[in-house]
Order: C-alpha cells, then sequence, then structure tokens
C-alpha cells in the first residue's frame, strides 16, 4: 500500500522528524501531531491508514488512553496503531505478555525505541498490507 | 507484617526452656532415685516425683500454649506470657522440691539462680525483678514457715546433716544471701541482655537503612537512565536517517563517521536499556507468574539466536527430558535470560565451535546447562562474572564494547524465581552456566518481586 497516509504523534520533534523523513522515503505521505488531543483532530480531518502512537507524552496514560479511545470508535476502529514504547517501568504495563489481549491494550503492535528505519519499514508494510 | 526477629527468637527460647526443663525432669527423678535407692539418703520419694509429674504437666501445658500462639500473632505478649508462666511454675516446683528434699540447706537452692538468668535474658528487666521476688519470698516462706515448725522440715540424712532450727539468724542470713544473689544476678544478665539487645536493633536498624539508601540510588539510577534513553532515541533514529541515505547521499568519509557514529550510539543504547532493564527488576513490584512450558520457552529461545550460530558455523544442540515441562514463574524473564545466556556462549565461542542446552528434571526442580567450547573465564575472574559491569579480561579482547550486564540481568531473574546461577569454566576451553528453577510456586516469604519485559539483546 503506497502512498498510505500516516500520522505520527509523538512528543519528542527530533525524533518525530527523523520518522517522518524515514517514512518518506518509502513515498508515505506523513502528518505528524506533538500531543494527543492534537492528534486526534488530525485523525478527524486528514483519515490517516496507520497512526504511529508514543507510548508516554505529557502523561504515562496519555498514549493509551488515545489509543483505547480510537479502538472504541466504530469509525477508526480498523486503523492499525504502532506504538513506540520508550520504557515500560513507569507505565507498569507489561506491553509484550499483554499484546494479543485486544480488548485489555487496544494496540496492533509495539515497537522499542529507538527503533531502526528497517524494522520500522518492514512493520508498517505488514500492517498495511490486507489481512487474509 | 515481617515476622520481628525478637518474636522468632522468644518462641525458640520458650521452645529451650521446655527441652531444658526434660532434662531437669530426668535429673529430678534420676537423682531421688539415686538418693533413696542407692545411697541410702532419707529422702521422700514419692512428693519428689509428683513434682517431677507436675513439671512433665507444666511442659505439656506450655506447648500446647505455644502451638496455639504461633502463626497466631506477631504479639511478643503472649509469648512472654508464656515464658512467665513457666519460670513462675518452676520456681514453685523448685520450692517444693527443696522443702521435701531438705529445706534451704540443701545446696540444690543455688538453682534458682539459673531461672533468673532466663528470665534477665527473655524477659523485661520489670518482670526479672518480680521473678527474683517472687523466688525471694517463696525461699522466705519456706524458711519460716519450717523454722516456725508449722510445715514439717524434712531432713536429708546422710547427705547434709540436720541441723534445723539453728536459730533465727542462721535462718535469715540464708536467707539474705541468697535474695542479694538473685537480684545480683538479674542486675548484671539483665544489663548485658539489654546491652545485646540494643546492639541487635541498631544492627537491624542500619541494615533497613542501607536497603534504604539501595532504593534511592536504584530509583536516581532508573531516573538518570530514563532520561538519557529518551534524548539516545532521538540521536539514533536521526542518525539512522543520515546512515541510510534517506536525507541524500554522503560522500565516502562522511558515511564512514555517520556510520561509526550511529554504531557507538545503537551501542550506548543497548547499555543503557540494559541498565534500565536491571534497574526496573530491581525496583518493580510486579512480577506476574503462571505455569508455563519450560520445554517450549528454551525452543523459542534457540530458535531466536539460529542466525548468530549460523553467522559462525556454531552448532546448536540441545537435549530436554521427557519429564521436563511446566514451570511456575514469568516465561518473558526466563525467556530472556536464556536468549541472553545462549547469546553469550555464541559470542565467546569461536566459529566451528559448540553450544550445547541441556534440561534435567531434577524433582522439585528443573537445572538448566549451558555450555560452549568458547574462550572461557580465567580462573581468577570466575567468582565476579555475575558482578555489575564486570567483564572478564579475555572477553574484552573478543569484544570491546559489551555491557557487563547480561549475567547480572540473568542472575536478578533467576534468584527472583527462587533459583541458582553458576558458571564452572576452563579458560581457553570451555564455560558451562547452569541454573536452577523450582517447579512449584515457593512460599510467600521467599517470592521476590520482578517485572518482565522486553528482550534486550547484549550481544
Amino acid at each position: 500500500m503506497e502512498n498510505a497516509k500516516i500520522l505520527i504523534v509523538d512528543d519528542d520533534p527530533d525524533l518525530t522528524k527523523a520518522l517522518k523523513a524515514t517514512l518518506e522515503s518509502k513515498n508515505y505521505i506523513v502528518i505528524t501531531a506533538s500531543n494527543s488531543s492534537e492528534g486526534m483532530d488530525k485523525i478527524s480531518t486528514d483519515k490517516p491508514d496507520l497512526l504511529i502512537l508514543d507510548v508516554m507524552m505529557a502523561t504515562a496514560e496519555d498514549g493509551f488512553e488515545m489509543a483505547r479511545e480510537l479502538k472504541n470508535d466504530p469509525q477508526f476502529k480498523k486503523m492499525p496503531i504502532l506504538m513506540l514504547t520508550a520504557i515500560k517501568g513507569r507505565t507498569g504495563i507489561d506491553f509484550k505478555s499483554s499484546a494479543g489481549d485486544r480488548d485489555w491494550l487496544p494496540v496492533d503492535s509495539f515497537l522499542d525505541k529507538p527503533v531502526e528505519p528497517q524494522v520500522l519499514l518492514a512493520e508498517i508494510k505488514r500492517l498495511l498490507s490486507p489481512k487474509t | 507484617m515481617e515476622q520481628d526477629p525478637q518474636n522468632t527468637r522468644l518462641i525458640k527460647r520458650a521452645y529451650w526452656l521446655i527441652k531444658l526443663r526434660w532434662i531437669a525432669i530426668a535429673g529430678v527423678c534420676l537423682a531421688t532415685f539415686f538418693a533413696h535407692n542407692i545411697m541410702g539418703v532419707s529422702v521422700e520419694d514419692v512428693p519428689l516425683y509428683c513434682v517431677a509429674a507436675a513439671l512433665v504437666l507444666e511442659n505439656i501445658i506450655s506447648l500446647l500454649l505455644l502451638k496455639r500462639i504461633i502463626g497466631a500473632s506477631f504479639n511478643n505478649a503472649p509469648i512472654k506470657k508464656i515464658i512467665n508462666f513457666q519460670i513462675t511454675a518452676d520456681l514453685v516446683a523448685l520450692t517444693i522440691l527443696l522443702h521435701y528434699s531438705g529445706g534451704i540447706e540443701n545446696p540444690i537452692i543455688i538453682y534458682f539462680v539459673f531461672h533468673m538468668i532466663i528470665a534477665s535474658i527473655l524477659l523485661s528487666v520489670r518482670e526479672s525483678y518480680l521473678q527474683a521476688t517472687l523466688a525471694v519470698f517463696l525461699i522466705s516462706l519456706l524458711a519460716v514457715l519450717e523454722y516456725k515448725g508449722i510445715i514439717p522440715h524434712h531432713c536429708l540424712e546422710g547427705f547434709v546433716t540436720c541441723n534445723m532450727p539453728q536459730g533465727i539468724f542462721n535462718v535469715l542470713g540464708h536467707v539474705f544471701i541468697l535474695a542479694t544473689t538473685l537480684y545480683l544476678v538479674v542486675y548484671m544478665t539483665s544489663s548485658i541482655s539489654i546491652q545485646l539487645r540494643n546492639q541487635e536493633e541498631a544492627y537491624r536498624q542500619a541494615n533497613i537503612q542501607l536497603q534504604q539508601k539501595d532504593r534511592i540510588k536504584d530509583e536516581y539510577v532508573l531516573q538518570l537512565t530514563h532520561d538519557i534513553k529518551g534524548h539516545l532515541a532521538a540521536i539514533q533514529s536521526c542518525l539512522s536517517v543520515l546512515a541510510n541515505g534517506i536525507a541524500g547521499p554522503l560522500s565516502e568519509q562522511q558515511a564512514d563517521f555517520v556510520s561509526r557514529t550511529h554504531d557507538r550510539t545503537k551501542k550506548l543504547t543497548k547499555f543503557v536499556k540494559a541498565l534500565l532493564r536491571l534497574t526496573e527488576m530491581r525496583l518493580s513490584d510486579k512480577f506476574e507468574r503462571d505455569f508455563f512450558s519450560l520445554k517450549d520457552t528454551v525452543s523459542i529461545a534457540i530458535e531466536s539466536v539460529k542466525t548468530k550460530t549460523e553467522d559462525k558455523n556454531i552448532t546448536l544442540s540441545s537435549s530436554i527430558e521427557p519429564t521436563v515441562d511446566k514451570v511456575f514463574g514469568n516465561q518473558f524473564s526466563i525467556e530472556e535470560a536464556i536468549t541472553n545466556l545462549l547469546l553469550n556462549s555464541i559470542k565467546y565461542t569461536p566459529t566451528n565451535g559448540t553450544v550445547q542446552v541441556q534440561v534435567k528434571d531434577n524433582g522439585e526442580t528443573v537445572l538448566v546447562e549451558i555450555s560452549d567450547t568458547g574462550i572461557g573465564i580465567p580462573a581468577n575472574e570466575i567468582d565476579k562474572v555475575f558482578d555489575e559491569f564486570f567483564r572478564a579480561s579475555n572477553a574484552r579482547r573478543v569484544e570491546r564494547d559489551g555491557t557487563g550486564l547480561g549475567l547480572s540481568i540473568a542472575k536478578q531473574t533467576i534468584q527472583r524465581h527462587g533459583g541458582h546461577i553458576w558458571v564452572e569454566s576452563q579458560e581457553g576451553k570451555w564455560t558451562k552456566i547452569s541454573f536452577t528453577l523450582p517447579k512449584y510456586p515457593l512460599r510467600q516469604a521467599e517470592k521476590n518481586p520482578d517485572s518482565a519485559n522486553q528482550i534486550i539483546n547484549l550481544d
């Protein structure tokens, strides 16, 4: 799925810029937001195909709450969410063992920060490929 | 609530007291029998046997009382009550024994001192003086009643000359000497035992403080590494863009420097992540456990390092005893530990070597052994391999930039599961790292908190 639209929600401008450049090199259309409310606005207006979400922004719960909200919204339920996990110690959530539990933690994939371009691109490709 | 060490000690002492009394009971019976039947001393044996029987009863009551208390209360007061009861009953028994075996002239009167010592060690100062007062009162009562002829004076003909009554001053003198002896014994023993108790408490407090300081250090390291990691993630991501030519082509020299910077940043990230993982494990109270298949976990770990073995043409074999399956613990952290140990072995094993995983059933535990034909560990460094940041001198030659945290993390994980980990090696030839894991949940006291999450490759 070339030319897919990807929204990055992350409060680190440098990291966002690097991710944006990486994704744009593969012809994805990239939009960015630096917090969850800005992210929600852009989701409504731009309707991205995939969301890259930082776990912790203003608070430890920020990213999770946003993901939960989206997965409960019939309009955006199908949009894949790739979560970037900076650190799990602070949130106290065991990402790995809960990854399969969609109801509990509603995201489609986790990657540990920092993520190498090859890994990120492969994961995005996987998430965007039509489900069999 | 944690068991107070003083509490445990008191319970132990209460049992010790009971044990001593069994010996005393045997002593009373034997001495009575010996004196009466062999030495021919004119001793009233029946009442003495009755005293021994009463002591047996006392022991049984004490045992029953103790049984009721243990586990039901963490309070010292009920145990002290039992000890007080025992000592009081002993004093009464000893007085009656004394009465039937020659009164205060029987040298056995010295045995009152033992009870004073025991009281001073186990009980409060006030309680000890009360027991001493009771002893003095009982002895005085016995002496006065016998002197006044209100109760008979039983002579020990053939052992002590029977010359009671010898006059009031003699009686008072006896009682006075004994009373001062008992009070002095209580005074001396109490002061020593208070000093010891205070010292023990001071050590305990110092230990608690050390643990708190260690925790503060861990929290500090966690905060620090977390902040560093945030910056590192941004730096590494930006460098990746450059190194991968996403921002445009670089000259050969530029590409070389960017690639070096990128590599070093990745190593630093790896180090920071390892440190973060270790610190989190130490601090976290959460540790989800369940029964999981160790067999599957070992297979997953082996699968995950396969490409690394192929790169070096290392033969990786495994044998798992068929009876080994479920163990209780956190599957993810065990998988992480095994993976890291395998990666470690592969890293320090030259090309064409072998790495072997063996899982054995040890009954209550499972034994996992990971052996390799690698560079080994110098004999004088083997004790330090689990220390944080330690790297063996020959390991540094193989790879300059290891974190020195891999084995520390593995050790932390295994210990939190109630297992043991150890290493054997011959430098230049082989290394074998072994660890045990309990199959079933441990009792509460042995549990350790942990949290388990991301895999960190420490190669």
